[in-house]
Formats: C-alpha cells, sequence, structure tokens
C-alpha cells in the first residue's frame, strides 16, 4: 500500500506550485486556476487525513464541501472577473488599482 | 512494489509535473488545460486512496464544470479574437522564494511529525464507505449539505448577477 | 476794582473788540482775495484800519486819565494753576493803542501807492494786517505769557515782511538774520517768564505790580526780560538787524522798523518798570545809551538814505531805554510817542523820494541806486512838498525847538539830570553822552536834508522827477503836522504837556535850565554841521560798518559755531553714522547668520521630518500599491517568518 506521507508530500508540492501561479500570473483567470489548485491540494490532504479515522469518513466529507466551496468560488469568480473585464477592459489584476490611496 | 503503487507513483508525476508546468506555462488556455490534466490524475490518486465517490465528484464537477466555465472566461477575455491570451510575470523571485521557503518547511513539518501510528501509515481501505456518505449526509452532515446547497444557489444567483451584461447598472 | 467796570460800557468794549479784530479781519479778508482782484485788497484794508483807528481815537479818550480797564477770560489750567488771558488797558496802553492804529492806518494809506502793481499784494497787505493786529496784542495783553505770543506774532509778520521781495537774496538774508537776532532776545524773555513763575507763580502784569517784596533773582529775572527787549528793540549786542531790516519795503520799515514794533520794547520796559530793581536800571540805561551813542556815530557816515535813518532809530531808542533806566518811564513814552510821528513820517518821505526817483528812472531807463545819497541832491526845487515834510520831520529828530522832538528829548536828558540825585556818580557820563548823541543827531540829520534837497541837482538832473499822487502825500503831511510841538503841549519849551503829567505823577519835574542849554546845544549844532557839511562828505570804515560788529559777530559767534557745525558735520557722519552703519552692517550679518539658522536648521528639521514622514510613507505605501499579488506575496512572507519563529 502507498504510504500516507506521500499524499501529504503531494499536496504540499501542490499547494506551493498553486501559490506560485497566484502570485506570479499577472492574470486573473491563471490565479483563479492557482486557487482551484491550491484547493485540490488542500483536497487532497484532507483525503489523506480520512486515514485516521479510516471508517468515520469525514475527511472525504469535508473534501466534498470544499470542492462545493471551489465550485461557488469559481463561479462568482469567474463572473467577477468576466465583470472587471467589460469595465476596465483588462484582466491584469495589478491594474485595477482604484481603491488605492 | 505491486502494480497499484506504480499506478500510484505514475498519478502523483503527472500531477506534480501538470503544477510544474502550470506554474511555468504562459498561455491561458493552455493553462487551463495542464489544470484538467492536474485535476484528473488527482481523480486517479483520488481512487488509490478509497475516496471513490471524491474521485467521482473531482471528475464530475472539475472536469465538466469549473474547467468549462475557466474556458468559456478566457474566450471572454481575450482581447484579441484568435490571438492566444499571453500572460506575463510579476513577482518571479519574490515568488519563487516564499514558495520555496514554504515548501521547505512543509517538508520539514511533514518529515519532524509523526501523524499516524506505525503500522497505520499506509492507505487502507474502507467498507462500505459510499453507503457511510450518504447516511453521513442525510444525518450527522445534513445541515452543511442543505447549507451548501443554498449556498450553490446563492452562488449560481450571484454570478449570473454579476455576470450579465446590462451595462446600465454599471456595477 | 468794582468803579473800574461801571465806568466802562458795553459800547466800549464792542468798540475795544473791533479795534483789536479789524486789523484780524483786513488780514483774513486780505489773504482770501484772489491774485487777480488783488485792487480790491488797496481798498478793504486801509478801510478797516480807518476804522480800527477811529475807534481806538475813542477808546483812548475814554481811558486816559481814568482807572485802567480789566477784562480777563481762563485761558487754560496747567496742573493746579489757572492761566488766564486778558485785557489790562491803562493809559500807557491806550497811547500805544492809538500810535498803532494811526500810524498802521497810514502807512495802509500810504502803500497803496507805494505799493502799486506789486506782485505780492495781497500778501503785503495781509501780513500788515496780521502785524499791526499782534502789536495790539502786545499791547493790550496783560499777562506776560500772552504778550510773549503776541511778541513772537510780531517777529514772524516783521520777518515775513523784510521779506516781502522774496526774489532779492538781501531780503531774505536779512529777514532770516532779523529773525535769528530776535529769536537770541526771545528766548531771555522766555528765560526771564520761567524766573517770574517760580517766583511769583503768576504772569499777570496787575497782580505782579501788586507785589511789594523784592523777591531773589529779580534783578536776574528783569535782565532776561530786558534781553528780549534787547532783541526787538536792537540794542546794543543785538542791534545789527535793523538796518539790515531796511531791505524791506520802505512803509514797513516805517511802520515796523521805527514807529511800532522797535517801540514794543520801550513798551515792555515802561509796563513792567515796577519789576526792575535798582541794580538791573543801572544796566538798562547803560545799555541804552551805550547802543544811542554807537548808533549815533554810525548814522554820521551812512550813504543810504534808510539805513541812516535806521541807526538814527536805533540810537533814538536807546535814548528811551536810558531813560527807562533812568527811571523815567514817562519820558521814555513821551519820546517813543513823538518818535514815532517823526520818524515814521521821515521813512514815509524817504520812501517817497525812493518811489518817484524809482518811478523816474524807468521812464527814462537810466539805472542808478536810488537810496545812496551820493546820487540825490537838489531836490528840493523838483519835490518841494516832500522837503518841507522832510524838513519838519528831520528838525523834530534833530530837536529842534518849537518841533516835538525837542520836547520829548528835553524830558529825557531831565530824567537823566534827575537820575541818582545831585552827587557825583557815573550818571555824568550817561549825561554827557546823551549830550553827544543829541549833537551827533543834529548833524547826521542835517547832512542827510542837506545832502538830499540842497546843492546842486547830481544824477537825478535829468531825470523826470514828479511829486507823488495825493494818497502818498496825505499821510506824510499828517506825520509832518504831528511833529510840531502842538502835540505835546500848547508850551513849546514845557514838556510837561498833557501826556507827561498823565504818565508822571510827581510835579516840578521840568528844569527850565536843561530846555535852554538843550536849545543852545542844538544851534551849536547846526551850525557845525552847516560848516562841516556844506561841501564834503566823511567817510569812515568803522562807522560805516557800524564798528564792524557784524564781523565781530562774524569771528566770533558765526565762525566758531561754523567749525563746530563743520566738526560735529564730520563727526556725525564719520562717527555716529559710521556706528549707525557698523551696527546697520551687524545687524544685517545677523539676521544672515539667523535667516540661514532658520532655513537650514529650523526649516530643515521641519522639513527633515516632513520628508521622513514622507518617505516612510512612500516607503509603507508602497506595499498597499493596489497589487493583490504582492500583498499575497508579502503575507505569505509573513507567514513564513511566523512559522519559522513558532517552529525554532
Amino acid at each position: 500500500m502507498v504510504p500516507v506521507y506521500h499524499f501529504l508530500w503531494l499536496g504540499a508540492f501542490l499547494f506551493c506550485a498553486g501559490l506560485m501561479v497566484i502570485i506570479t500570473k499577472r492574470n486573473a483567470i491563471m490565479v483563479l486556476l492557482g486557487i482551484e489548485l491550491m484547493l485540490n491540494a488542500s483536497n487532497l490532504n484532507l483525503v489523506a487525513f480520512n486515514q485516521l479515522h479510516p471508517a468515520h469518513l469525514s475527511g472525504q466529507m469535508f473534501a466534498l464541501f470544499v470542492i462545493i466551496v471551489a465550485v461557488c468560488e469559481a463561479a462568482v469568480g469567474l463572473a467577477i472577473v468576466l465583470r472587471v473585464y467589460q469595465h476596465y477592459q483588462t484582466s491584469v489584476p495589478d491594474e485595477v488599482t482604484d481603491l488605492k490611496d | 512494489m505491486n502494480f497499484v503503487t506504480i499506478l500510484f507513483y505514475f498519478f502523483e508525476a503527472v500531477a506534480a509535473l501538470a503544477a510544474l508546468s502550470l506554474v511555468l506555462v504562459r498561455n491561458v488556455f493552455y493553462g487551463a488545460l495542464i489544470l484538467v490534466v492536474c485535476l484528473l490524475s488527482l481523480a486517479a490518486i483520488y481512487v488509490l486512496a478509497f475516496a471513490e465517490f471524491v474521485a467521482v465528484t473531482q471528475i464530475l464537477i472539475y472536469a465538466g464544470g469549473i474547467l468549462v466555465v475557466i474556458i468559456f472566461g478566457v474566450m471572454l477575455t481575450a482581447k484579441i479574437a484568435g490571438k492566444p491570451l499571453v500572460v506575463k510575470h510579476t513577482n518571479v523571485w519574490g515568488g519563487t522564494l516564499a514558495c520555496v521557503a514554504l515548501f521547505t518547511l512543509l517538508l520539514y513539518f511533514l518529515s519532524s511529525q509523526k501523524f499516524f501510528e506505525d503500522g497505520k501509515d499506509k492507505m487502507q481501505a474502507a467498507d462500505t464507505a459510499i453507503n457511510t456518505i450518504g447516511f453521513g449526509l442525510m444525518t450527522e452532515f445534513v445541515l452543511p449539505f442543505e447549507v451548501a446547497g443554498i449556498l450553490l444557489l446563492a452562488a449560481l444567483i450571484g454570478a449570473a448577477v454579476i455576470a450579465s451584461s446590462i451595462k446600465s447598472r454599471n456595477v | 476794582m468794582p468803579e473800574t467796570q461801571t465806568h466802562y460800557t458795553t459800547f466800549f468794549e464792542v468798540c475795544l473788540l473791533l479795534v483789536v479784530l479789524l486789523p484780524l479781519v483786513s488780514f483774513v479778508v486780505s489773504g482770501r482775495i484772489p491774485q487777480r482782484y488783488s485792487w480790491v485788497v488797496t481798498f478793504t484794508a486801509p478801510l478797516f484800519l480807518l476804522i480800527s483807528a477811529i475807534g481806538a481815537i475813542y477808546i483812548f479818550t475814554a481811558v486816559w486819565h481814568h482807572q485802567p480797564y480789566i477784562a480777563r477770560v481762563n485761558w487754560f489750567t496747567i496742573g493746579g494753576t489757572l492761566v488766564s488771558a486778558g485785557v489790562y488797558l491803562n493809559d500807557i496802553a491806550a497811547l500805544m493803542l492809538l500810535v498803532v492804529t494811526f500810524i498802521s492806518f497810514l502807512v495802509h494809506l500810504y502803500s497803496t501807492g507805494y505799493m502799486a502793481g506789486d506782485a505780492g499784494l495781497t500778501r503785503y497787505f495781509a501780513m500788515l494786517g496780521f502785524f499791526t493786529f499782534s502789536m495790539l496784542g502786545i499791547v493790550l495783553a496783560d499777562s506776560l505769557l500772552l504778550m510773549f505770543v503776541f511778541w513772537e506774532l510780531v517777529g514772524f509778520s516783521s520777518y515775513m515782511l523784510i521779506g516781502h521781495w522774496t526774489e532779492k537774496d538781501e531780503a531774505a538774508a536779512a529777514a532770516k538774520k532779523a529773525f535769528l537776532l530776535n529769536r537770541i532776545g526771545d528766548a531771555g524773555f522766555l528765560v526771564g517768564l520761567m524766573l517770574i513763575w517760580a517766583y511769583t507763580g503768576t504772569f499777570d502784569i496787575v497782580q505782579l505790580s501788586d507785589i511789594n517784596e523784592v523777591f531773589s533773582w529779580q534783578t536776574a529775572a528783569s535782565l532776561c526780560l530786558f534781553a528780549g527787549v534787547i532783541g526787538k528793540s536792537a540794542q546794543f549786542p543785538l542791534l545789527t538787524w535793523l538796518p539790515d531790516a531796511m531791505e524791506g519795503p520802505t512803509p514797513v520799515s516805517a511802520l515796523i522798523h521805527a514807529a511800532t514794533m522797535v517801540a514794543a520794547g520801550v513798551f515792555l520796559l515802561a509796563r513792567v518798570y515796577f519789576l526792575f530793581t535798582p541794580a538791573a536800571l543801572d544796566v538798562i540805561a547803560g545799555i541804552g545809551i551805550l547802543t544811542a551813542l554807537m548808533a549815533a556815530l554810525s548814522a554820521l557816515v551812512q550813504f543810504d538814505i534808510k539805513k541812516i535813518l535806521a541807526y538814527s532809530t536805533i540810537s533814538q531808542l536807546g535814548l528811551m531805554v536810558a531813560a527807562i533806566g533812568a527811571g523815567a518811564p514817562a519820558a521814555a513814552i513821551l519820546h517813543l510817542f513823538t518818535h514815532a510821528f517823526f520818524k515814521a513820517g521821515l521813512f514815509l518821505g524817504a520812501g517817497i523820494i525812493i518811489h518817484v526817483l524809482h518811478q523816474a528812472q524807468q521812464q527814462a531807463h537810466e539805472h542808478f541806486n536810488v537810496q545812496d545819497i551820493r546820487n540825490l541832491g537838489g531836490l528840493r526845487k523838483k519835490l518841494p512838498f516832500t522837503f518841507c515834510a522832510f524838513v519838519i520831520c528831520g528838525c523834530a529828530l534833530a530837536g529842534i525847538p518849537f518841533f516835538s522832538g525837542f520836547l520829548s528829548k528835553d524830558a529825557i536828558l531831565t530824567a537823566i539830570t534827575h537820575w541818582k540825585g545831585d552827587g557825583f556818580s557815573w550818571k555824568w557820563i550817561v549825561l554827557a553822552s546823551a549830550f553827544i548823541v543829541s549833537f551827533l543827531t543834529v548833524i547826521y540829520t542835517f547832512r542827510m536834508i542837506w545832502t538830499v534837497f540842497m546843492g546842486e541837482e547830481k544824477r537825478t538832473a535829468s531825470l523826470p522827477v514828479v511829486e507823488p499822487p495825493v494818497i502818498m502825500r496825505g499821510p506824510v503831511a499828517i506825520l509832518a503836522v504831528c511833529s510840531v510841538w502842538l502835540l505835546v503841549d500848547i508850551n513849546p519849551v514845557n514838556f510837561e504837556g498833557w501826556l507827561f503829567n498823565t504818565l508822571h505823577a510827581d510835579g516840578n519835574f521840568h528844569i527850565g535850565i536843561i530846555s535852554i542849554v538843550s536849545a543852545l546845544w542844538v544851534i551849536l549844532a547846526v551850525s557845525v554841521a552847516y560848516f562841516m557839511f556844506r561841501s564834503k562828505t566823511i567817510h569812515d570804515d568803522l562807522l560805516l560798518n557800524n564798528f564792524y560788529l557784524d564781523k565781530l559777530y562774524f569771528k566770533i559767534v558765526e565762525n566758531p559755531s561754523w567749525r563746530l557745525a563743520v566738526f560735529t558735520d564730520y563727526f556725525d557722519r564719520r562717527w555716529i553714522d559710521g556706528f549707525i552703519h557698523a551696527s546697520a552692517y551687524a545687524q544685517v550679518t545677523v539676521s544672515h547668520l539667523v535667516g540661514w539658522f532658520d532655513r537650514a536648521i529650523v526649516d530643515g528639521t521641519v522639513n527633515g521630518i516632513a520628508s521622513l514622514s514622507r518617505g516612510v510613507g512612500n516607503f509603507t505605501r508602497s506595499f498597499q500599491g493596489g497589487k493583490i499579488q504582492s500583498y499575497i506575496l508579502w503575507a505569505i512572507l509573513a507567514i513564513i517568518i511566523f512559522l519559522i519563529w513558532i517552529l525554532f
């Protein structure tokens, strides 16, 4: 059987990759992709830690709810990105600076 | 090292490479496709971790729902039709530093902590997992389940309202 | 004095007010009339003065030989002391009032002819009116302070009138000189006023006359008052301004510098005679007789007809002052009275000569100095009227019997004879000097008349000289008539007439032998003069320049003060200015330093703090540049640091 730690290593790597995407990409959709990646990393951890109480399955249950929240986040986030694009004619998050001092 | 283990490491490598290429890729559309690859391999890993229900949900929602939405978003935000949407990078060195440091920290953390007792640190199959999940959703997790439904409804309406093209509202 | 006020009616007071104020009205009216209508002044000004003179005659008759008229109002209060201003009209003042208004009227009348066509006609008549008003103020003032005020106003109008022809440099210089020398005397007057105030606490003449005991410093105080008289009446140290003042118009010389203003000094002495101590009177007599002698000697050799008259005036004033010093103010006032008429007559006569010769010169286009008697001669044929008037007035001046001057001079000689008893004292020197003066008076008068009117015509031979208009001859005629003995008394050899007896209460003053000696003396003088001056003139630089008094003053006063002025100027420029400049530079330097400190340190601190906070603000703001991904990066780095801190 596969050791649980390998799941955790992969989760850590995916999390860091998603964070890297969020920080470096100058495009709102890519940022959203990074967020999805990070959510999946946490999902992977939840599934892995489900092994602490295999019979209870609460880890998998949390993973399901996280997926639901991710769906909501993706839908609303994309809607906002579209709206921002209509309004500012750009999808670069750095160029939307109306709330700057 | 049996077949399942080989599959696991294969998918793990695919997911890791996809994530890495997502970091490096500059085209948003390619990024979306790479993310699909990554998510599908994650779904395979879920299956190998005996979480079939989560894996199916992953495939349905991510590959079937979110990615389609994202690809539509890519199309709608492309300035010049037909030309690939190329993304520039920013904060490259700072971001690299932060992520490498965080990854190092996490690895150090994972290796220094002992989460599982000896003998239980291997993936175990849980019997009647789908049954248990179904009962759980209807009994123990019924309140989060209903709330999640309302949340989805609200997100649906909100997304529709925000993305609607009635310009007079002007946000 | 209750009976004083009942004696005088309201009509009298109105008349007095008219007499005093009409000259002032004339001043205002003349000053207001525009240049184009200046001819109006020649009617209004004499008219005002005529009314004033008529009023003065009424007032004189009302006051003469009666109780003095006193009226006063509160002038101002200083500290707790009330200073009043008012009128004190006694016999002397009434006489002076009459003389001033009468002669002023005649001079106004005469001036309408003499000054006809002058550019500054309105100014001239305005100042004449102002002078008359001020002079009446001196005459009527009941307190020494008020008198001092008018004393200064008289000096001012004299200054204006001497310098009337402003285009003449000599006139301007003479006016300045007269003003400055008068100021010297007036400074003494002021000191005398302070002394009197300090010791008696009053300026009121009536109150002062009631003080019987001699207060300390009284000699000094009275001598200080006499210093004012020295300035105003051109006595010994300060006599040089009067000959120079002849640069003014001749009627002005007649009114101010012969008849009235210079006599104001004598009037003041007579008015406050009770203040003078015997010692002060000795000094006064000495100075008076010295002045009389000096001026008479100088008058002998002058060539300018007006300067002869000016020195003669000084000489006669000296005699009056000497008479006061000899304790006979009545004699001095008598001489003042007669002198005012005949000297004004002489001046106006000289004015006629100057005037007609000027006009003749303009017609004939010939120019020479008409005031220089060396250019004149034989004018009796062309100016018979002037000749007659001049001779009458000249006889009065010389003291020929049957003329007023003889009587008044007699009174002075008698007064000096009576002075200090019969014992031997230096009064005999004074008496001898007085006789010498009267002898010299005859000689210079004879010389003047002879040179101008007798002999052959010199440079005037070819000139078309005619008598002046009647408006100029009239005043001269009146003054000539007033120069005969009838003015004093019906008796031509006794001066104790209506005037003297009123002013001098003690009877039995007259000494017959003096009159006889005086008459013989005069006849001797006339004969000497006749033989001396029939053909030649004497010339003496010492006397011509009045003993070089001016040069002496220049040497001992003007030169040192000039040097002092140069030195102080140098001192001022070099040291005081240098000091001021140095302090100014120092201040500027300090200011620059302070300014630099302010800018560099104070402002620098403030600006430094401001730019520091701005830099901090910019630095912190750069974290919030609206860049979401940067926020995330920083947040992650913070979390990493936090984790490291937690874990290790």
